[in-house]
């Protein structure tokens, strides 16, 4: 019966989330709603850990396997990698070592100038 | 007979679960982040469907009720974050705003590089959210006109770039901040990067974790104004 609860908990969630992002006048990702009602809930102590979190580290431990039927589409798509999947491969590197970059330096700065603010202040 | 056997929910749901027992098998073997056991699953699933002449939609019909829970396991990710909420509370604006500059930096990046190689509109927002959680991306690429299936490589490949090239990149950037490092990696490539993270060092893995929900709902809010 506690895992049945616990999909109940979580799933009503994510139903919650739904119905927000419904009537959000832009579009916004339910599970994006989700997550942020969720970390709500959680923070307000209206829903304890223990209330989700078997089924939560279960679906989270386990999430690589839930995008796999969806991946598999690319059956339908095989002529965009021939024709673009260099191209692609390119952006998706060059990308990801901009944002790296970029976040790293933010971050570090931001950082460094938080301690001597510290040190200051101390 | 064989019509029967894939008519069934319970076919797509075996395929995956064996194709991905193989990945994973796979991926230990090997020991390498670029053997990652759902790209190894989504070769083996569609050279199978292919080879058998299977069509899609019937893979689908217990692919349905897996893809299912991928909402539910998004939102299960507000848990992992409520149990970092100290260290996201201590770190705030760097997370915050190393996030926001991130997210801002892929989403650009993509943009003018998809424009440079000239590809389309569909390929372009297929790309755009690469560097979010793959529930995320997926949401976001689809509801602008791209492509899922493009959207959920483009996720992966990044993620596994951003696994095989932290340690090098952290040493070209002289990243020495493990908060830095966390939230680097975390947001050019989720969850995938994370598992790096988390080799690297506790506080890097937390902060990582974090950067994926904080990263995924940045790119939310600034796709949502262009």
């Amino acid at each position: 019966m506690k895992i049945i609860t616990q999909i109940g908990v979580l799933f009503g969630v994510c139903l919650g989330g739904v119905g927000i992002s419904a009537v959000l006048p832009f579009p916004f990702p339910s599970s994006v709603s989700a997550m942020l009602l969720l970390f709500l809930l959680l923070l307000c102590r209206v829903i304890k850990p223990g209330q989700i979190d078997e089924i939560a580290g279960f679906l989270t431990k386990n999430m690589a396997i839930l995008f796999l039927p969806a991946a598999v589409g690319i059956i339908e798509s095989l002529d965009i990698l021939r024709d673009s999947g260099i191209q692609i491969l390119i952006i998706c590197l060059v990308s990801t070592l901009l944002t790296f970059g970029v976040t790293a330096t933010v971050v570090s700065l931001l950082m460094r100038l938080a301690d001597r603010k510290e040190r200051q202040d101390g | 007979m064989v019509n029967q056997l894939v008519s069934t929910p319970l076919f797509g749901i075996v395929l995956c679960v064996v194709t991905f027992w193989i990945g994973t098998r796979v991926n230990r073997w090997l020991r390498t982040p670029i053997a990652n056991p759902l790209l190894i699953a989504i070769l083996l699933c569609s050279a199978f469907l292919l080879a058998f002449r299977i069509p899609l939609e019937k893979f689908n019909i217990g692919g349905e009720i897996i893809n299912m829970l991928v909402g539910p396991a998004t939102a299960a990710l507000a848990l992992s974050i409520y149990h970092q909420r100290r260290v996201l509370g201590r770190y705030f604006l760097p997370i915050v705003a190393g996030s926001f500059a991130g997210a801002a930096t892929s989403l650009t990046s993509v943009a003018l590089l998809c424009r440079l190689f000239r590809l389309d509109e569909v390929i372009l927002s297929s790309l755009l959210p690469k560097s979010v959680t793959t529930a995320i991306a997926l949401e976001i690429s689809t509801g602008r006109g791209g492509i899922g299936p493009v959207t959920i490589l483009a996720v992966l490949i990044t993620g596994v770039s951003g696994a095989v090239f932290s340690p090098l990149m952290i040493r070209l950037f002289r990243v020495k901040n493990p908060v830095a490092q966390g939230v680097a990696i975390g947001t050019c490539s989720h969850a995938v990067g994370t598992s790096k993270a988390i080799e690297l060092g506790e506080l890097q893995g937390a902060m990582s974790g974090i950067a994926i929900g904080v990263a995924g709902l940045m790119t939310v809010l600034i796709t949502l104004l262009f």
